[in-house]
């Protein structure tokens, strides 16, 4: 029995199927502009932004030679690198390594999808977006604990216990103090989030809330105060001393991923995402805020010394966690008064 | 061409292995090979490396690691009761205040305990 062909689709016709998915706007805001290309640019400009300020914070210059002021030294450290044998400790678990990497990676740009970069301009559209994010969030610790168990060294495994612990008790604060937001809006979609800023800014009315997420943040991203996964003087480079080559890299790059996504989310919640004066478009706005966010990141690496674990655990639990919850009975009160209605979706 | 939330999120994820995925592959191959006892070893400063790396250790601060697991739960019920929040009336909203009080009550005596190190 013969089977009758299909005839062929034409060259033509291909082309013209690729072109309408290549230029359809979701494919666009997935590689291009809020999606893949932003965060990688975004990351990489962030490694270059955090080297020029705390250089500028020691009185150094920083970068200066790729490119104008340096701009291109992100890549150049790529390209470098790339090409770096990956030395991985004997019965290490070296695939384990290079796969947990990648998973770094992974979890650390999927924040992006439900984030607005201006109106409209978001991957998805997603009712649940908040808890998304806070759900990829608390996925980092696992990673870790499997790149610290994997490098078979003592470093890594003990920057590692500590990364998960901090982790751990900093992301109940981190919960707790976005709860007001909840309450005022009544919704999960971070682009209904931005919406309801339009007239004051969440960083208004809920001030407390705002420094424990800033705080409960720095504590995620392991940055100084906070960064005794990472202690120089005590543990090298904490839970990636073993991550060699472009592992190294893959890690560090999503390390970078993370503080731009996060800085993005702070803006989104707390600093009234893409809204501003309509003399620069939105998304310019929303980059501003963010990477203003991340300076001041910097800024503070660059300023405070490190706690130390017990201060740090305890003050998680006992300060952040009761300010948190004095947010959360402030903005009842406020609601029961009837103050809330202009931040009503 | 409608695509679901979760749809997009996967697409969005699959880029990102397109292109991490290969670039590790690039320096797995375009790294220099070789082996040697002293290189292969752990890195621990310039010491040589005594024992193993994968033994017990000791968990200084497991308590806090407890009260975690507690409030993981609570505040997931937070979120959904702070969703609704403006929408129910007084009457509905006081017994969810009745349950952040007791909850904030164990905590706070956890706090007394571990300002303590002896009984902590």
């Amino acid at each position: 029995m013969v089977n009758e062909l299909q005839p062929l689709p034409t060259v033509q016709e291909i082309v013209t199927l690729a072109l309408s998915i290549i230029t359809s706007r979701t494919f666009l805001e997935i590689i291009v502009f809020p999606g893949f290309l932003n965060v990688m640019l975004g990351a990489a400009f962030l490694t270059w932004l955090e080297r020029k300020v705390i250089a500028r914070v020691q009185l150094r210059i920083g970068p200066l030679y790729a490119g104008m002021w340096g701009i291109l030294q992100p890549i150049a450290d790529g390209v470098k690198l790339m090409f770096k044998e990956m030395i991985f400790p004997e019965r290490a678990d070296a695939k384990l390594l290079m796969l947990c990497a990648l998973g770094l990676m992974l979890l650390a740009a999927a924040p992006v999808v439900p984030i607005p970069f201006g109106d409209g301009l978001v991957i998805a559209d997603m009712d649940v977006g908040l808890i998304y994010v806070f759900a990829v969030i608390s996925l980092f610790p696992t990673v870790i604990l499997l790149i610290g168990w994997g490098s078979n060294s003592k470093y890594s495994f003990l920057g590692a216990l500590r990364s998960l612990f901090q982790q751990v008790a900093y992301e109940i604060p981190m919960w707790l103090s976005v709860l007001g937001i909840i309450m005022l809006t009544g919704t999960l979609n971070l682009a209904k989030i931005v919406e309801a800023q339009q007239k004051v800014w969440f960083v208004v009315p809920q001030i407390l809330g705002f420094v424990v997420f800033f705080t409960a943040v720095l504590a995620e991203l392991e940055r100084t105060p906070f960064d005794l996964p990472e202690a120089e003087p005590e543990l090298v480079m904490g839970w990636m001393t073993e991550l060699t080559g472009v592992a190294f890299m893959v890690g560090f790059l999503a390390m970078y991923t993370k503080l731009y996504l996060m800085s993005a989310l702070i803006t989104a919640l707390f600093l009234g995402g893409w809204s501003g004066p309509a003399i620069l478009p939105q998304p310019v706005w929303f980059l501003l805020k963010t990477f203003l966010v991340a300076s001041s990141v910097v800024i503070i690496r660059g300023s405070f010394p490190r706690v130390r674990v017990d201060i740090l655990l305890r003050s998680a639990w006992t300060r952040l966690l009761l300010v948190a919850f004095a947010n959360i009975f402030v903005t009842v009160g406020v609601i029961w008064l009837g103050l809330g209605g202009i931040w009503r979706i | 061409m409608a695509l679901d939330n979760w749809s997009l999120v996967a697409i969005f994820e699959i880029v990102v292995f397109l292109t991490i995925f290969p670039l590790l592959i690039f320096g797995w191959l375009m790294g220099a090979k070789g082996r040697h006892p002293i290189r292969d070893a752990p890195f621990e400063s310039g010491q040589t490396p005594m024992g193993e790396a994968r033994r017990r250790y000791m968990m200084q601060y497991y308590p806090y690691l407890i009260m975690f697991v507690v409030f993981d739960v609570v505040a997931m019920f937070l979120f959904t009761w702070g969703l609704v929040f403006s929408s129910i009336s007084f009457s509905q909203d006081y017994v969810f205040l009745i349950f952040l009080i007791i909850l904030v009550a164990p905590l706070a005596y956890a706090l007394h305990l571990s300002g303590k190190h002896e009984s902590w």
